[in-house]
């Protein structure tokens, strides 16, 4: 009813059609209503966004949030394949790379790449032992033959560089891997600046301390990279390393080949 | 006042409001207002102190502007959370198998969401807070319980936003609130639609404060610890 009366009141003042009914007289609104005052100027305004696109391939990790078993098939009575704990051996949160998710009755398993010996190892592990995901759109490929190493982001190569890996007896291991930690202000100089950890384990150094985990690390020795040097880990020269570390995040998918 | 007055008077003497507010309704509703670091200074203040009354009264123009950019820096966290929402959805797969119609809403839903990120990050500047860590506990894996937290989401946001729209001792930010308002209640129209539910089911919408509208949010668990990867220490690796 309010709304007639207000709709008719404007009508008749001329504000709906700029002009009253008898004539041809315009009629400015200010003339007959009452002085309102405008509305406030927003301090922002939100540009018209395009909709979400689905992003390009990118690679999602998790940090193992309960201790949990990872088992070969998303079933809590399928055999397990290890058993995942919440920390690395350096302290720092462990990360297993989602591959895939599924769905039984009422449980979400998650496909995830295990740390674990025998390298390339794929488990399933309940989706509530697990944290929130992160997503990253970078992806190390290192090549053992031609010794260098190419961080790609979006597809795109961002970075190159020469590197030394394992000697013949104690290969750097083939497969796909993931980054898992980042270390960095360490007293002696052998493994440079920066050392990220990585899925990967040596198959021959067994009895290494904290389990052989593979690294990409700086080095105090230039000299011997590119080379096959080491104990399986990949060695980059100092300046390449601290380039890396600016644009590769935890997280980034790792292929040896 | 009746000597019972003056006993009960007597008896609170030396108590801190602290004391007295053992839930921390209070001074939840003091830190609203004045801000944490006035709600901390009250905590320790006696009952009755004449110097309570003063910390409460006094407002400075200082004061003012920095509860606005407390204000928009809790809706940029809920912004954060509904954008994260919204492309954790996609980074799994769940909103590329919605149907098409469902589908375009999530995706246009979620693109706002970020520009709102995006603009609140640009007027707050430096005294933007950083993204938080989210784990959405699988929810974004599934379709229905992603539609239906969805709808729940929006209409916390349309809740949270018409509690803090008129709030702001700046009226340009209260107008620029208000615009992102009356969105907001539309994302939620059209999300209670895309769940079957009736799109407008109350004449009138209630509005929720902050301290509400983070409970709800504490319940959900949805904002989580963001787990260690970097450590500074001695690496063990092969070497």
């Amino acid at each position: 009813m309010l709304g007639v009366v207000a709709v008719a009141t404007l009508g008749a003042a001329g504000v709906l059609r700029g002009r009253a009914s008898t004539g041809d007289v315009p009629v400015r609104p200010e003339a007959t209503t009452p002085s309102l005052p405008g509305p406030v100027a927003p301090a922002f305004t939100v540009a018209t966004p395009r909709a979400l696109s689905s992003r390009p391939a990118r690679a999602i990790w998790a940090a193992v949030r309960l201790p949990t078993i990872a088992r070969r098939a998303p079933n809590v009575a399928s055999a397990a394949v290890t058993s995942l704990s919440t920390e690395t051996p350096e302290e720092t949160a462990n990360l297993v790379l989602v591959v895939g998710r599924r769905r039984v009755g009422r449980s979400l398993w998650v496909r995830a790449r295990l740390p674990v010996l025998p390298n390339n190892t794929l488990g399933w592990v309940r989706r509530d032992a697990l944290g929130g995901y992160q997503v990253v759109s970078t992806h190390l490929v290192v090549d053992r033959e031609r010794l260098d190493a190419t961080l790609y982001r979006d597809g795109r190569p961002i970075f190159h560089a020469p590197v030394a890996v394992g000697t013949p007896q104690w290969p750097t291991p083939a497969g796909s891997f993931y980054v898992r930690n980042r270390l960095t202000t360490f007293p002696e100089s052998f493994y440079g600046p920066v050392a990220f950890g990585t899925s990967a384990r040596s198959a021959v150094l067994t009895d290494w301390p904290a389990e052989g985990f593979v690294g990409i690390h700086g080095t105090s020795q230039p000299e011997l990279i590119p080379g096959r040097v080491s104990h399986g880990c990949v060695r980059m020269r100092n300046p390449d390393i601290l380039q890396l570390a600016r644009l590769m995040p935890v997280g980034t998918p790792l292929t040896i080949r | 006042m009746s000597s019972n007055d003056n006993a009960a008077s007597d008896a609170v003497a030396g108590t801190t409001v602290a004391e007295i507010d053992r839930d921390e309704a209070f001074l939840e509703a003091v830190a609203d207002v004045y801000g944490e670091t006035r709600a901390a200074f009250v905590r320790r203040l006696a009952v009755g102190s004449g110097v309570l009354v003063a910390a409460l009264a006094a407002t400075p123009e200082a004061t003012a502007a920095n509860r606005d950019g407390k204000i928009l820096n809790f809706d940029l966290v809920f912004e954060y959370l509904q954008s994260s929402f919204y492309l954790d959805a996609v980074d799994v797969g769940t909103i590329r198998r919605m149907p098409r119609e469902k589908e375009r809403w999530a995706r246009v839903l979620g693109a706002h969401e970020v520009a709102h990120v995006r603009i609140l990050k640009g007027v707050l500047g430096d005294k933007a807070v950083k993204k938080p860590f989210f784990d959405f506990h699988g929810v974004t894996e599934s379709e229905a319980e992603f539609t239906r937290t969805a709808v729940a989401m929006e209409d916390l946001t349309v809740a949270l936003l018409a509690g803090q729209a008129p709030r702001f001792a700046n009226r340009a930010l209260t107008a620029a609130v208000f615009s992102l308002l009356t969105v907001e209640a539309r994302h939620a129209a059209w999300a209670r639609r895309i769940a079957g539910f009736v799109p407008v089911d109350k004449s009138i919408d209630g509005a929720k404060p902050i301290a509400a509208v983070r409970r709800v949010v504490a319940s959900t668990r949805f904002i989580a610890a963001r787990p260690r990867t970097r450590r500074r220490r001695h690496p063990r690796f092969t070497g």
